[in-house]
């Protein structure tokens, strides 16, 4: 059992590579290093950050939705429903395997940055950020994958969502919006909470409330989503992209 | 070894039943086919046997246990091909069938299967260059290759040239021979007239008739002989009952007098009564 859904992740990671997703997501690291790369320190303390949540939100619902769409339009899944694995493994596998691959670029934008520039961040805490951030939007976008009926449809739902959600998160920012009430209220938004959860791996951030909530929210949160919504329509959404 | 009771099927956003109350049973060891036209509900059947659809009315039942009582260790017992075939086509025929192969506990012979649908010299191809005809050949070796002990095949010679065709045929018997039992679905004639110990007509989502074919054709056939003949230079064509046709005077004597220019059996085909028992035409005929 365990080894079997060893053998799916496997399956999934192969899968993304021959469809050039990894490709696609080491370009797109590479991108945001040479931006990165001429920025002075200063602003640098504050991109970085920023760049890591965007890689693990954004990034994540865009390669989910993609990889989903592709699978969609192989029909693949139909054949996986008839073989001895269970729905959870499929939806697990999908799972592990997108966050471990969505992970990769954060986590190689970060060895550079704190090899050659010399950013300081606590290993322990930048891991759990960016894992937690990383698997809440993949298992997010899986989600919205379901609802999408085609390429369009995926990109259009992930732009509106990040859109919608980024908002709030500059005006914090930009102290458009103010006060702690506003802070605890917009951590419902999980990409603000995955702020949170990231900014914990620099050094510098003050520890508060608010990340054990963050934390405690994305957890539950893609926990119950999982559990309640993600698995029990999985069956629904396979039979519908089974081409039959 | 799989009983159907009162089998009754919508889908959900439809008004109407797709599946009207079907009784069937499938023997071990035996070929079993549902010939009907497009949109019969043959498919629909298939992917409910095969528990991908749920939610229906009736029971079913393999090796006497309800499948709804089965978890996914079911599909470690059976191979399944789809009307489409189905791959990863950013991958080579073997990638595919190494996945696939890996999730089973029982490991067929790839090597022999794939050479016996002759795909073994083009094992390390994308599946997505190959032909139509190549990747259902393919979808049979991923059907086969968990050993399976039943086979559902939804139009598995659609697309395929005759000799592929026939390739497929043998392998099916083959299976059978070798105490598999097999579901097979088409609305080609010939495959279910060749193939099938046992052939249901399906029209609607209701069984008209169910029988093996010869005992069909002995039922509504109409056995005759036609025979034409010429005279002064104008043929006639005269037909006579098969029955008895050795004590026919009249057969006779024009078999001895006249010039014969062809002498034919007519069995009536199967497809011929299955226009005559259901009233429906068996659509897109290949
Ligand atoms: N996913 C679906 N949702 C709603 N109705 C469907 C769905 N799939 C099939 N149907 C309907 O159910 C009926 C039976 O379809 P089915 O695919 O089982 O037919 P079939 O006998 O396999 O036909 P064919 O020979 O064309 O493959 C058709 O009227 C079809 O429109
Ligand atoms: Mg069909």
């Amino acid at each position: 059992m365990k080894s079997r859904l060893w053998i799916l992740v496997k399956g999934e990671l192969q899968r993304l590579n021959k469809y050039n997703m990894t490709f696609i997501s080491i370009l797109v690291a590479f991108l945001w290093g040479v931006m990165l790369f001429f920025v002075n320190a200063e602003i640098l303390g504050t991109l970085l950050p920023l760049v890591i949540l965007l890689d693990a939100t954004m990034m994540s619902l865009m390669y989910v939705g993609s990889v989903m769409y592709f699978e969609k339009s192989e029909a693949t899944i139909s054949t996986m429903l008839v073989t001895p694995v269970s729905n959870a493994e499929l939806l697990l596998s999908k799972l592990l395997a997108n966050t471990l691959h969505n992970m990769g670029a954060s986590a190689l934008l970060i060895a550079v940055f704190v090899i050659i520039k010399d950013v300081q961040v606590e290993y322990l805490f930048i891991i759990i950020g960016i894992i937690i951030a990383t698997a809440s939007h993949t298992l997010l976008g899986i989600v919205m994958a379901y609802f999408s009926k085609d390429f369009t449809g995926v990109l259009m739902t992930v732009m509106v969502f990040s859109l919608t959600m980024m908002t709030p998160l500059i005006l914090l920012m930009l102290n458009i919006i103010e006060g702690e009430v506003w802070e605890v209220v917009l951590l419902i938004n999980p990409i603000q909470a995955a702020k949170e959860v990231i900014s914990a791996g620099f050094t510098g951030y003050v520890f508060t409330y608010k990340y054990y909530l963050s934390l405690g929210y994305l957890l539950f949160g893609s926990l119950a989503l999982y559990k309640f919504y993600a698995l029990p329509r999985f069956q629904d959404y396979a039979i519908k992209n089974s081409g039959v | 070894m799989f009983k159907v009771e009162n089998l009754k099927f919508r889908y959900p956003k439809n008004k109407e039943d797709t599946i009207n109350g079907i009784n069937f049973d499938i023997a071990k060891g035996e070929i079993f086919g549902f010939l009907g036209p497009s949109g019969a509900g043959k498919s629909t059947t298939q992917m409910i046997m095969i528990k991908i659809l749920e939610n229906f009315e009736g029971s079913i039942y393999y090796n006497d246990k309800d499948i709804t009582k089965f978890s996914d260790e079911f599909y470690e017992d059976i191979g399944v091909s789809f009307e489409m075939p189905i791959h990863f086509t950013k991958m080579t025929a073997m990638e595919n069938i190494d996945f696939f192969l890996k999730l089973y506990k029982n490991k067929g012979d790839v090597e022999s299967l794939m050479k016996r649908v002759n795909l073994w010299e083009d094992r390390d191809k994308m599946v997505g260059e190959y032909s139509k005809g190549m990747k259902i050949r393919l979808n049979i070796v991923r059907a086969l290759l968990n050993n399976p002990n039943m086979l559902f095949l939804d139009e598995p010679t659609n697309g395929l040239d005759p000799m592929n065709a026939m390739i497929l045929k043998d392998m099916i018997r083959e299976f059978r021979d070798n105490g598999g039992t097999v579901f097979i679905t088409s609305h080609i004639m010939s495959d279910i007239d060749q193939l099938c110990d046992r052939v249901a007509f399906i029209v609607e989502g209701r069984i008209i008739e169910m029988d093996s074919p010869r005992n069909l054709k002995i039922k509504y056939g109409k056995r005759s002989m036609t025979l034409e003949y010429k005279e002064n230079g104008e043929t006639t064509k005269v037909e006579f009952p098969l029955d008895s046709i050795g004590k026919n005077k009249e057969f006779l004597n024009l078999l001895q007098t006249k010039e014969i220019e062809t002498l034919h059996s007519g069995e009536t085909t199967l497809e011929d009564i299955f226009i005559k028992v259901t009233g429906v035409q068996l659509k897109d005929e290949e």
